[in-house]
């Protein structure tokens, strides 16, 4: 097995099977006594439907789910060392546009709370389960964006200390999910191609929810429309193995915890 | 069930379900109908640019294309070309130039649904057409689509104005005249001097400064966002808008769609579609599998579809269901798609 990483990022399209599969790949840290939790990202933006960061055990596995106004007001609170001043500050119009309109400010909050989550707990291993992937770019993005934005000042140094620690391919690694279908997996390896331009850390694809390895050895009965689905995933998966990570099949279970038990046995491979 | 075509037709919906191509075959459809269309696509991907073959220098331009022997208009939204071309027709030429603004409207920026919006509107505005077709970015980005008609209408909102008070003082002339309030301000101010100072700390002072100038210089272009945002009257109209909430059975997210449907409540009027891409069941309704294993995958797919249709049926008043087309050509999807909004349309 690869030595662990510190922060796994999922990251793919909406209805890939991002969760599930984050979720189970979580489970399968556990499996190997590792210590790691699940994590979301609550809001995009400040001050709408603000729900307060939760940190609670679902089924034996850790869930983080971030809220962006409490990463924000913990950051300031560090930095200026006033919870009353950071509280303040975070409710003013003023700094609500300033992060509502910056380009990937709220991802900097974010990852620099993931950071300090990871600081606080040298053995603990985030998974987390990223926004759409336009917005897995922005998250790697905004780190650069805000160098260049900020030229001085505090953030601007704890922007550098996060790149250096976001960019360590010993402490990331990026996991771009995609289905079997030519346009699912062209955007997966737009994203990937994307992401290995901003980051030297390893982005690796996963190809979910296979229809083919059920349905192969009996072609001959099938519908026709489902034949040719099952042959036209096979060519693509054939055609394109060497740059995908993992193959998961499509799973029969009807039940998200039985979907992710049957998914439980290829994940070590992603470690 | 009705299905007339509107001024504008909006799809909105999570990503990979087809959306684009979706939105496409309905440009083309109603193109085929004998409207003047206008495809605009805010799809951070562009995928519509293998769709339709169009080459990079052409993003953000309005351009001519003809599709399976049809023709209509397509825009790939570049948010820099919008405000390019807002600083031309407004005459704020400062707006194009400045940093702060230019990182701002930068892809993925705070500004690029306000800028979409501001897009439609203009591009409404010429006359050239009949329907505007729109493909909004896909999953989590579809509410902050909605909710860019709050955030703009707020940016400009009586709030907002402790800081340009701040900056009538701090800044030129120009600030005093927009936002001179006399004593109240003033009060105000005393707060927004201490933030700034406290922010300061944090970020560094050249940033503050550069944000509001750019704030400023954004105010000053008030009237032509105003006019975008008064485009939310017309999107709220069920005379003047479908709304098109697209998903997949394959991706069977309808949790998801239905949370769509509950946050975007308040804002989507009654007359909306949800539409349910690559359905399987005609095609696995002819499967008649012998084997014990190929029972089960059968009777998996077609639980599956069906669940998601009973969930979806109980929450949208229309659904429209869309097959599943396998084929490598992407104008093979869009023949089969048209076709369909043709049916669609035909039936009603």
């Amino acid at each position: 097995m690869t030595k662990p990483r510190r922060l796994y990022i999922f990251t793919g399209k909406g209805g890939v099977g991002k969760t599930t599969l984050a979720k189970a790949f979580t489970r399968c840290l556990l499996e190997h006594d590792l210590q790691a939790a699940y994590v979301t990202l609550q809001n995009q933006s400040l001050g709408e439907r603000n729900t307060g960061t939760k940190d609670s055990k679902v089924d034996g596995i850790r869930e983080i789910s971030l809220d962006l106004e409490d990463a924000a007001r913990g950051y300031i609170e560090k930095k200026l060392g006033s919870k009353l001043i950071a509280s303040w500050i975070v409710k003013t119009p003023f700094f609500r546009a300033l992060v509502n309109m910056m380009p990937g400010f709220s991802y900097l909050i974010f990852l620099g709370k993931m950071l300090q989550l990871g600081a606080d707990d040298p053995r603990l291993i985030l998974v987390l389960d990223a926004p759409a992937s336009g917005h897995a770019l922005t998250m790697i993005e905004s780190t650069t964006n805000f160098q260049q934005i900020f030229e001085s000042g505090a953030i601007f140094d704890d922007t550098m200390k996060m790149l250096s620690r976001l960019n360590d391919p010993e402490y990331t690694k990026i996991h771009v999910v995609s289905l079997p279908s030519l346009m699912s997996w062209q955007e997966a390896q737009e994203l990937r191609a994307g992401l290995i331009q901003r980051t030297p850390v390893t982005v690796d694809i996963t190809v979910n929810n296979c229809l083919y390895p059920l349905l192969e050895e009996n072609l001959d009965e099938l519908p026709a429309g489902l034949r040719e689905k099952a042959l036209y995933e096979r060519q693509l998966v054939s055609e394109h193995r060497d740059q995908m990570r993992c193959v998961l099949p499509h799973s029969l279970a009807r039940d998200t915890a039985l979907v992710q038990a049957d998914l439980l046995g290829s994940l070590p491979n992603l470690i | 069930m009705t299905l007339t075509s509107k001024s504008f037709e909006i799809f909105c919906g999570t990503g990979g379900v087809g959306k684009t191509t979706l939105a496409t075959a309905r440009g083309i459809a109603l193109a085929k109908a004998g409207k003047r269309v206008l495809l605009i696509t805010i799809d951070p991907a562009r995928r519509l640019k293998d769709l339709l073959g169009l080459s990079g220098d052409q993003v953000g331009e309005v351009v001519p294309v003809e599709v399976i022997g049809v023709k209509l208009h397509a825009l790939l939204m570049s948010p820099e070309k919008t405000i390019l071309r807002m600083s031309q027709k407004y005459q704020k030429p400062d707006l194009a130039t400045n940093r702060i603004v230019q990182i701002l409207s930068r892809p993925y920026g705070g500004m690029n649904e306000i800028l979409s919006l501001v897009e439609v509107q203009m591009q409404f505005e010429t006359g050239s057409y009949d329907v505007v077709v729109l493909d909004t970015p896909p999953g989590a980005h579809f509410l902050d689509f909605l909710e860019s008609l709050s955030k703009i209408r707020s940016f400009f909102d009586q709030n907002f104005m402790e800081i340009f008070s701040y900056l009538g003082q701090k800044t030129a002339q120009a600030g005093k005249k927009v936002f001179g309030r006399g004593i109240i301000n003033r009060f105000i101010s005393g707060g927004v001097r201490k933030l700034l100072s406290y922010l300061e700390a944090v970020t560094g002072g050249q940033f503050i400064d550069d944000f509001i100038q750019a704030v400023q210089i954004i105010y000053q272009s008030k009237d032509a966002f105003m006019k975008g945002l008064s485009l939310q009257d017309r999107l709220k109209s069920p005379r003047e808008c479908n709304w098109f909430l697209v998903t997949s059975v394959e991706q069977g997210k309808a949790s998801e769609a239905i949370e769509l449907r509950s946050h975007a409540g308040h804002f989507i009027h009654q007359d909306h579609f949800l539409v349910l891409n690559k359905c399987l069941a005609k095609d696995l309704e002819t499967w008649t599998p012998t084997d014990l294993k190929m029972k089960a995958v059968k009777k998996s797919l077609t639980d599956n579809e069906q669940d998601l249709k009973g969930l979806l049926r109980n929450v949208f008043p229309m659904v429209l269901e869309f097959p599943e087309v396998i084929s490598l050509s992407p104008i093979e999807h869009l023949k089969h798609l048209t076709e369909k909004w043709n049916s669609y349309a035909s039936q009603s």
